[in-house]
């Protein structure tokens, strides 16, 4: 046995075990056509979380082991800017709806969350760390630092919104009427950051790069608002 | 391959940089997407093999929040207390902001571009996004 305990000191194990129950609740969510409800990320985090507690792995250790998969998050990013180019001509035509639709929705994102968790009493630590809300993992927790909030927190909300956001986008913007892809991946990037373009990019191309130019846009929205109102309090 | 690889990682690196001389509360990745969108306006050629890599990239993006989304097992207390408010704020302002930001593209479409309304782009009968 002691020549494998070597083997836990290498990230194989939790990389693997990542991917691995990660691709059993894709292969769940295609079968579903991709129902809301069957987001891989929704039943791979509980069933980790399982896992590790029953191995009592603390989560320091399990970060360390996935940082690869984390570190992607930076170039994916990055790449963000390719789907933005391709649509560059659509993009500049529509600049008018795209800047006033960003900052009503900048606002309502930080107001309507500060505002209803102020109503159960939360401190401002906590009140910081829901105010970027709407932001991009690694966006969110720097501006939940920067105002005095928990970085950590404010990745879980972030991935909560994103979740919610991915789940109910559909039914919500099919109910309202919305039978153009250019506002609904937009509304979809500005409230839901990554997860909102991911799930607009297994729908339609042009959804998907109106999503990232979403959360694009409202992470330099948000972080500019937040900057500010820090500034004024 | 690998030059598209060094172009991400190398935008980064740069926009990481940046955000740690300026003290800007925008991360380096975020920094390094426009430092992107910067060289391609720049140089401006076909590049499939960079479509290619970033393509994979954002398919695969929903498995890279996993390891931050883990992270939910440290927060015990602050969700205890706070759970159902966090919760409820942060699903009720998703919602809310995908709607407003919706109504609102869709307005200014037809107020101040109404040239635009009907170019719908082609795509698959499938509803969705």
């Amino acid at each position: 046995m002691s020549a494998l305990t070597g083997l836990l000191a290498t990230p194989l194990l939790w990389l693997a075990a990542t991917l691995g129950v990660f691709e059993i609740f894709e292969r769940l969510s295609q079968r579903s056509g991709r129902h809301p409800l069957c987001h891989p990320v929704l039943w791979t985090t509980p069933v980790l979380i399982a896992l590790l507690w029953a191995t009592g792995t603390p989560y320091a250790d399990y970060q360390a082991d996935t940082f690869l998969l984390s570190f992607l998050l930076g170039p994916a990013v990055v790449g963000l800017a390719v789907p933005i180019w391709a649509q560059r001509e659509r993009i500049a035509r529509l600049a008018v709806p795209i800047v006033l639709s960003l900052a009503a929705g900048a606002v309502t994102s930080i107001v309507s969350a500060v505002g209803i968790l102020s109503l159960f009493g939360a401190p401002a630590d906590i009140l910081a760390s829901i105010a970027p809300r709407a932001t991009t993992t690694p966006v969110a927790m720097a501006i939940a630092q920067q105002l005095g909030g928990v970085p950590a927190l404010a990745a879980c909300i972030v991935l909560f919104a994103g979740i919610v956001g991915a789940m109910t986008a559909t039914p919500l913007l099919n109910a309202m009427k919305f039978d153009d892809y250019r506002p609904r991946g937009f509304a979809l990037g500005v409230s839901a950051h990554g997860f909102g373009a991911a799930r607009a990019f297994q729908v339609s191309e042009t959804a998907g790069a109106f999503a990232s130019l979403g959360m694009a846009l409202n992470a330099v929205m948000t972080a500019a608002l937040l900057s500010l109102l820090a500034v004024f309090l | 391959m690998l030059a598209a690889i060094f172009l991400l990682l190398a935008c980064q690196l740069v926009g990481e940089a940046l955000h740690r001389i300026t003290g800007l509360a925008l991360p380096g990745s975020v920094i390094g997407m426009v430092l992107l969108l910067g060289w391609l306006a720049l140089v401006r050629r076909e590049r499939p093999t960079l479509s290619a890599v970033s393509g994979w990239l954002t398919a695969h993006l929903s498995i890279m929040f996993v390891p931050a989304a883990v992270g939910l097992m440290q927060e015990g207390p602050a969700l205890a207390r706070y759970g159902l408010g966090l919760a409820l704020a942060t699903g009720v302002s998703t919602i809310l902001t995908i709607i407003i930001t919706a109504l609102v593209f869709r307005w200014a479409l037809h107020r101040f571009t109404p040239e635009e309304v009907g170019k719908r782009p082609v795509q698959p009968a499938e509803p969705g996004a």
